[in-house]
């Protein structure tokens, strides 16, 4: 009973959280980028414009719902709907923090259960914890793909399916540097457990960043182009394709496109952390309480979600054939050597 | 429970399968295979195969279906005749052979496959370990050791299709000098 | 026929990443620099005597116009914007304007009529702000443009001035 209640609870707090960060996200992209083009930003809505997003959230919904002609309704529909869910529930498997102790706090009549004991129990913060949740991330991540391509075709549009087909030929190109330069890590720990991978570098010495530079490297950059961010944004790349993919999407759909871009923003960041920065590991303390250690890995994950935001307002975009060659000639070559190196040197017994 | 989620998924992946077949649209027929393979991902993930289910999402779902749709979308499904005579042309009087190389690899990959399954005498004893099962380790170590052999013939079979597929499925440009 | 060199790129600079770190830097120092935004409605542009804003009719210490409905600038207009039907009075000045519109949707600011009028009635004001629901409340009538001579003061010194520049410094004088 406690356990589906603590389950239950974590995953209201969890997707709850998510949802607020990809919200203040888009309010962060704005400023962010004002003061780095020595304006302000939005500060009309609350104090410093905090609540600009629920003013932008009522502007969606009361928005007309479009759906150009020609439109293949269902797909239309749906696309959406799968390009935000795979990037929500690849949250479910990052470890956040470490174990929480909750206490006996006795026993309670609940309605239907009858007298329950509740408490006592030890969990830890995340959703759940799969042996293989670096596939599970993998493998729903890579689904993300299909909102973006049936957007883009269901809409009847060339802008969007020119979009569509640009951004699945370049994730599908960057999810093997993604995947190798992972597979580096995963050879190194000999786990594809997350929550292992981030206990494995438990000081700052031992974090993945030091052990394995290159594949942080690559793996930055591939995080950017699997989410389709600056210097890679050719799914939507505006001066040649209007909104690319989502030119056709007005109203909450719309807002669903971006809800889940914000979304795998987060978890990339979230990953990157937990692969190469020692997840929810607090430097210099070894056994943080958890309420040190979720604070200590949300901010190790600010970084990254403003790296992806500084980069933005930073670098322009690539062409896209360079964007190609940039995947197929170098990065995973370099992902290939990398792991081909952590390989041999596991086989000679190195670490 | 389970069972109930056993066989309702099972429906569906049998009638994804049939909308594979029936599906006037080639995108909705590569949807409809979307949707199988999911179901059958989860039920590898009721009957604690985790690892196949990630694999099944990762491989099928992730990378391969995307490929089709690619293809389905870029490609001008107007001529699938003209497509089909081309390949025939190009097959010519190759065809007998073509068709027996492939059965041949075929049969050769199942049969190594089998022989390797068959190898250990006796019944395979069935670890029962809930705790201690690794079952990437296993299947890591099963592939590599045991059925190394048909592992990369089937890699071999793979290869091969891909690039007799290429070469079939390449428009054949009339030289210059003939369109007098 | 011009022969572009490119130019011959360094190891780090063809590497990348430097270069990439080198304007993450620039970016980054940017964010402290202090913001050029003016937040317009409260902190308004700033006005000078020549700033040249709507016309305005200059209303005298007695309470009447200066216009005496010549249609001068009627005529001067480009835009056809003024519109004006005069009328006699009692007063000392005899011709009063009886309508005198402006269309503000139509007007462009130019300040010919300005310049062209003999009685020193109509100036360009710093007003610059102009919305309306309608296109009809936009068509400014009397009570609209009148505004006590004080008012107006600092664009009427500016106009005599340079006048008497034009007039000193004109070759046929």
């Amino acid at each position: 009973m406690t356990v589906t209640l603590v389950t239950l609870l974590k995953i209201l707090v969890i997707y709850g959280g998510l949802i607020n960060v990809a919200a203040l996200m888009t309010l962060a992209e704005r400023k962010v980028s004002a003061w780095m083009q020595f304006r302000i930003g939005p500060n009309r809505v609350g104090p410093w414009g905090v609540l600009q997003p629920l003013a932008d959230g009522v502007k969606f919904i009361f928005k007309e719902e479009f759906t150009p002609e020609g439109a293949n309704k269902f797909l239309f529909r749906i696309a959406p709907m799968l390009s935000a869910v795979p990037a929500m529930l690849t949250v479910a498997v990052l470890p956040l923090a470490g174990d929480i102790a909750i206490p006996k706090l006795g026993t309670f009549d609940l309605p239907f259960f009858g007298p329950t004991e509740l408490g006592g129990i030890t969990t830890n913060l995340s959703i759940t914890d799969l042996d293989i949740s670096v596939l599970f991330v993998l493998a729903v991540s890579g689904l993300s793909i299909y909102g973006i391509i049936l957007g883009g075709w269901a809409s009847n549009s060339k802008y969007s399916l020119l979009g569509a087909l640009r951004a699945s030929a370049q994730m599908i190109s960057y999810e093997l540097t993604l995947m190798l330069s992972l597979l580096s890590i995963v050879v190194m720990t000999g786990s594809l457990d997350l929550r292992e991978i981030a206990t494995s570098q438990a000081t700052i010495g031992q974090w993945h960043i030091w052990t394995q530079p290159l594949a942080f490297i690559l793996f930055v950059v591939a995080t950017f182009a699997e989410t389709n961010r600056h210097p890679f944004d050719f799914a939507e790349c505006e001066p040649e394709l209007v909104g690319g993919f989502h030119t056709e999407y007005s109203s909450m759909k719309f807002a669903l496109f971006f809800m889940g871009e914000y979304c795998a923003m987060a978890v990339m960041s979230g990953l990157t952390v937990t692969f190469f920065l020692g997840g929810f590991g607090v430097p210099f303390w070894p056994d943080a309480p958890w309420f040190v250690e979720l604070p200590a890995f949300l901010a190790k994950t600010a970084f990254f979600l403003f790296l992806f935001i500084w980069v933005r307002w930073t670098l322009p975009r690539f062409r896209f054939d360079q964007l190609m060659g940039l995947s197929w000639k170098w990065l995973l070559n370099l992902a290939l050597f990398n792991l081909f190196l952590t390989g041999l040197a596991s086989a000679l017994g190195w670490f | 429970m389970a069972e109930f989620l056993f066989y309702a998924l099972s429906i569906a992946a049998v009638l994804f399968g049939i909308g594979v077949i029936s599906a006037k649209q080639p995108l909705m027929c590569v949807l409809s295979l979307l949707g199988s393979f999911v179901c059958l991902g989860v039920i590898y993930l009721l009957a604690q195969f985790q690892f196949m289910a990630a694999a099944q999402i990762l491989v099928y779902a992730g990378a391969i279906m995307v490929l089709f749709l690619f293809v389905v979308m870029l490609l001008d499904l107007g001529n699938v005749e003209e497509l089909k005579e081309n390949s025939m042309r190009i097959l010519g009087k190759k065809r007998i052979t073509v068709a027996v190389v492939v059965a041949g690899g075929l049969a050769l990959t199942s049969l190594l496959g089998t022989r390797d399954s068959m190898a250990s005498a006796g019944p395979e004893p069935v670890v029962v370990r809930p705790d201690a099962y690794d079952p990437v380790a296993e299947i890591a170590t099963l592939l590599f050791t045991r059925y190394l052999l048909a592992f990369e013939a089937a890699g071999l079979l793979l290869v091969a299709s891909m690039v007799a597929v290429m070469v079939l499925a390449k428009r054949q440009r009339e030289p210059l000098s003939d369109q007098r | 026929m011009v022969i572009v060199k490119r130019k011959e790129l360094s190891f780090a600079e063809r590497l990348y990443l430097p270069e990439i770190f080198r304007a993450l830097s620039l970016t980054f120092r940017n964010m402290f620099q202090r913001e050029i935004t003016r937040q317009y409605p409260e902190e308004p542009l700033p006005k000078t005597e020549v700033t040249r804003g709507q016309p305005r009719l200059v209303e005298l210490e007695e309470g009447s116009l200066a216009c005496v409905s010549c249609g001068l600038c009627e005529a001067a207009c480009p835009a056809y914007a003024i519109t004006i039907d005069g009328g006699e009075t009692e007063n000392f000045i005899e011709r009063e304007p009886k309508l005198f519109e402006i269309d503000m949707l139509r007007c462009i600011l130019c300040g010919f009529c300005e310049e062209a009028c003999p009685k020193d009635a109509i100036f360009m004001s710093d007003e610059l702000e102009l919305a309306g629901f309608t296109r009809k409340g936009l068509v400014y009538g009397i009570d609209k443009l009148r505004r006590p001579r004080a008012a107006l003061q600092k664009r009427i010194d500016y106009v005599y001035r340079i006048n008497d520049r034009w007039r000193n410094s004109s070759s046929t004088h």
